[in-house]
C-alpha cells in the first residue's frame, strides 16, 4: 500500500520537474529541473524493485551527465540569449505551438496506452537482479556489449577531435 | 520497495535542517546596510576588472565528457564483479574473464589513446 | 519502515540520531584538526576556552548565528541559499547507509502496558540491499553543491573554483570506481553487513581447495586488496578535496574556492558537508578493508555470551554489545579521520596539471591493474 502512495508522489514530483524543465526560459535552470527529474526517476526504479539500475541511474544521469550539462551551462554568460528567446510575438508563438504540441501528444500517448492496458495486461512481473542481469550482459548479449564498449571509444576519439576544432564562432 | 521510504524520510529531514539553519541565521544575524562596494565580489580589495562571467578552457568540458565515458565502463564492472565468484562455480568462469578482458582492453586501448593525444594535458 | 509503532519509532530515531552523530562529530573533528594542527607545527591551537579549548566549537558556533546576513549583489539568491543546504545532503544520505554496529536481536518487552517485538535492530539508516553502489550514486551528486555555490556567488573565483573542484572530484571518482571493483571481486557482494561478516576469524587464504591460514592476523580486506585500499585512500582524500588536494581552495590563486562569498553558518554547512563526506569515506574504507565494526577474533556472540554470564538480561547484553561494536566503529574512523590531518601537514600540495595527470595517468592505470590482477588470482584460486 505504500509504495502505492509513494509511486503517485514520485510521479507527480517527476511530472513537476518535467514541467520545470520545459517552463524555464534559462538553461541552466532547466537543467537544474532536469537533475531532479533524474534523480526522481531513479527512486522510480528502486521502488519497481530493480536497486541496481536505480543506482546506475543516480551514478551516470544524475551524477555524471548532469552534471557535465550544469556545468556546461554555467560556463557560459546566457544572458544575452535568454533576452532574445523570453520575448517577442514569434518565440511566443513557436513557445505555444510547441505546447500545443506537446499537450497533444502526451493526450495521445495517455489515450493509446490506456487502450494497450485495458487490451491486455501483458506487463512481466519477473524481477530483474544483478545476477540475472549479468547473464544477460556477458552471455546472452556478448557482442552487444563488447561493442558497447568501442562505440563508448568512439565517442572518446570524437570528443577530442571536436574540442581540437579551431576556427568557425571559436577563432580568435 | 520500503527502503525508500527512510531514505526520502532523511532527504527531507536535512533539507529542512538545513534550511532551517539558513532562515535563523538569516532572522537572527545582523543586517548592515549594503552599498555598491560590499555587492561587488570579492576579489582581496582590488576593483573588480571583469564581470562574473568569462571564458572558460574546453579542458573541462572535455575532461568532463571523458568521465562520463569511463564511468560508464566503470559501471559495467560492477554487475560482472559481483557474479564473477558465482560464475566459477557454476563453470562458466571462464567466459565472464574473457568477456570483461576484450572489454577491459578496449577500456585500456581508450585510455592509452587519450593520454597519447594529449587530451588529458592540462598546462 | 517497520511493521508496528515501536519499530518505526525506533528507525526514526535511529535516522535522527545517526543524522546528528554526523553533524556533532563535525566540530570535534574541527577542535581534532585546530589541536592536531598545532601539535604537528609545534604551537599551542585554541586552548582558552574550556578544558582544552573544547568549548571553543560552541563559541564558533554561537559566533556563527550572530553572523551577518550577506546575499553579494549580483548573485542569484535562491541559488546562493540552496548551495549550502544541498552541500549537507549527500553525506548524510551516504553515512546513514553503513552498518555502524551488529544487528542484534530484541526479546520481546513490555512497554506502555504492552508486549513489543522481538525486534532484530540494524545499526545503520536503512539497509540498501546494493550497499556500495547506493553510496557512489549519492555521494556523486556532491558536485551540484559546489556547482551551484560557484554560480549563485557570480564571483568568478569561485566559478573557477567550483569548476576545478568539479573537474578533481570526477577525475578522482573514476579511480575510486575502479579501486572498490577489486574488493567487489573478492567479496562477490555489494552488501555491507555481508562484506563484513566475510572478514570475521583469522586469515585464511583458499587457493585451489587448499586452506592457508595465518592465525595471528585477521581476515580483514587489506590482506586481500593492499593497492586497491591504498587507491582507495588517495582517492577518497581527492573527493573530499581535502590537502594535498584541495586545489578548489587554492587561496594564493582562488581567494577560498566555491565558498569565497560565504560567511557564518552557510559556510559552516559546507564544512559540514566536507567533513561528512571525510566520513563516509573513512567509514568506507573501514567496511571493506578494516572489517567495519567487528573487533578482531572476537564475535558479537562471545560478547554477548559474555556479558549474560555476567547475569544481564538478554535484550541488555544485546544492546551493550552493539555499542561495544559501534565503539569499535568509531575508534577504527577516528583513526582515518585523524589520518586526514596528519596528512594535511606532511604533504604538500599539488600543482593542477600534476593532480590531474596523477588521477588519470596514474591512480586509473593503477586500478585498473588492480583489478585485472585480483580477477586473475580470483580465477586461479577458485577453479
Amino acid at each position: 500500500m505504500i509504495t502505492g502512495y509513494l509511486f503517485y508522489m514520485l510521479a507527480f514530483l517527476l511530472i513537476l520537474f518535467s514541467l520545470g524543465v520545459l517552463m524555464h526560459s534559462s538553461p541552466l535552470f532547466s537543467s537544474l529541473n532536469l537533475v531532479g527529474s533524474m534523480i526522481v526517476l531513479s527512486a522510480m526504479y528502486y521502488l519497481l524493485q530493480v536497486p541496481f539500475i536505480a543506482a546506475v541511474q543516480l551514478i551516470v544521469y544524475a551524477g555524471a551527465v548532469m552534471v557535465l550539462f550544469v556545468m556546461v551551462m554555467m560556463m557560459f554568460d546566457l544572458k544575452h540569449e535568454i533576452k532574445i528567446f523570453s520575448g517577442g510575438f514569434i518565440s511566443n508563438a513557436i513557445k505555444c505551438g510547441l505546447a500545443g504540441f506537446f499537450a497533444f501528444t502526451i493526450g495521445a500517448t495517455a489515450f493509446m496506452s490506456t487502450e494497450m492496458i485495458s487490451g491486455s495486461a501483458k506487463v512481466k512481473t519477473e524481477v530483474l537482479s544483478v545476477k540475472s542481469m549479468a547473464q544477460l550482459l556477458f552471455k546472452d548479449y556478448l557482442i552487444e556489449f563488447e561493442v558497447l564498449g568501442v562505440i563508448l571509444l568512439l565517442v572518446a576519439v570524437g570528443a577530442v577531435a571536436l574540442s581540437r576544432i579551431k576556427g568557425g564562432t571559436h577563432a580568435s | 520497495m520500503e527502503e525508500l521510504v527512510p531514505i526520502i524520510a532523511l532527504g527531507v529531514f536535512v533539507a529542512l535542517f538545513g534550511t532551517a539553519i539558513v532562515v535563523v541565521t538569516s532572522l537572527i544575524g545582523p543586517k548592515p546596510k549594503q552599498n555598491d562596494v560590499k555587492d561587488e565580489a570579492y576579489e582581496c580589495g582590488i576593483p573588480g576588472q571583469f564581470s562574473g562571467h568569462s571564458k572558460v578552457p574546453v579542458k573541462y568540458y572535455l575532461t568532463a565528457i571523458l568521465f562520463i565515458l569511463f564511468d560508464i565502463e566503470i559501471i559495467f564492472m560492477y554487475p560482472w564483479a559481483v557474479t564473477f565468484g558465482d560464475s566459477i562455480t557454476e563453470g562458466y568462469g571462464l567466459q565472464f574473464l574473457a568477456a570483461m578482458g576484450v572489454f577491459i582492453f578496449i577500456f585500456i586501448f581508450g585510455l592509452f589513446w587519450e593520454v597519447k593525444s594529449k587530451a588529458l594535458e592540462w598546462e | 519502515m517497520g511493521s508496528d509503532l515501536v519499530e518505526v519509532l525506533i528507525n526514526s530515531v535511529k535516522l535522527v540520531l545517526i543524522f546528528l552523530l554526523m553533524v556533532q562529530l563535525v566540530p570535534i573533528l574541527v577542535w581534532v584538526e585546530r589541536r592536531g594542527s598545532a601539535f604537528i607545527q609545534n604551537r599551542y591551537g585554541p586552548n582558552r576556552v574550556g578544558p582544552f579549548g573544547l568549548m571553543q566549537l560552541l563559541a564558533d558556533a554561537v559566533k556563527f548565528v550572530f553572523k551577518e546576513e550577506f546575499v553579494p549583489g549580483k548573485g542569484h539568491k535562491l541559488i546562493f541559499y540552496a548551495a549550502p543546504v544541498v552541500a549537507l545532503i549527500p553525506g548524510a544520505l551516504a553515512f546513514a547507509a553503513i552498518p555502524l554496529a551488529n544487528t542484534f536481536h530484541l526479546e520481546p518487552f513490555m512497554f506502555l502496558g504492552e508486549s513489543w517485538g522481538p525486534y532484530d535492530i540494524n545499526f545503520q539508516g536503512y539497509n540498501v540491499g546494493i550497499g556500495i553502489v547506493f553510496i557512489l550514486g549519492v555521494s556523486s551528486l556532491g558536485a551540484y553543491a559546489l556547482l551551484l555555490a560557484g554560480w549563485g556567488s557570480a564571483n568568478k573565483y569561485s566559478l573557477y573554483g567550483a569548476l576545478r573542484a568539479v573537474a578533481q572530484m570526477i577525475s578522482y571518482e573514476l579511480a575510486l570506481g575502479l579501486s572498490i571493483v577489486g574488493a567487489i571481486l573478492v567479496y562477490n557482494t555489494f552488501d555491507f553487513h555481508s562484506i563484513i561478516a566475510q572478514q570475521a576469524g583469522a586469515l585464511s587464504f583458499t587457493i585451489s581447495g587448499r586452506e592457508l591460514g595465518i592465525p595471528f592476523l585477521p581476515n580483514w580486506g587489506i590482506f586481500y586488496q593492499p593497492l586497491g585500499a591504498f587507491l582507495f585512500l588517495v582517492a577518497a582524500f581527492a573527493e573530499t578535496n581535502r590537502l594535498p588536494f584541495d586545489l578548489p581552495e587554492a587561496e594564493s590563486e582562488l581567494i577560498a574556492g566555491f565558498h569565497t562569498e560565504y560567511g557564518g553558518m552557510k559556510m559552516l554547512m559546507f564544512y559540514l558537508g566536507e567533513y561528512g563526506h571525510m566520513l563516509v569515506a573513512s567509514a568506507l574504507l573501514v567496511t571493506f578493508y578494516f572489517g567495519g565494526y567487528q573487533l578482531p577474533f572476537v564475535s558479537h556472540v562471545m560478547i554477548e555470551d559474555m556479558l549474560k554470564s555476567f547475569g544481564l538480561g538478554i535484550n541488555m547484553a544485546n544492546v551493550l554489545t552493539a555499542f561495544l561494536f559501534f565503539t569499535v566503529f568509531m575508534i577504527k574512523c577516528l583513526i582515518f579521520l585523524w589520518i586526514y590531518v596528519w596528512v594535511r601537514w606532511t604533504l604538500p600540495r599539488f600543482r593542477y596539471d600534476q593532480l590531474m595527470d596523477l588521477g588519470w595517468k596514474t591512480m586509473l592505470p593503477w586500478a585498473l591493474a588492480n583489478t585485472i590482477v585480483t580477477a586473475v588470482v580470483v580465477f586461479l584460486a577458485r577453479i
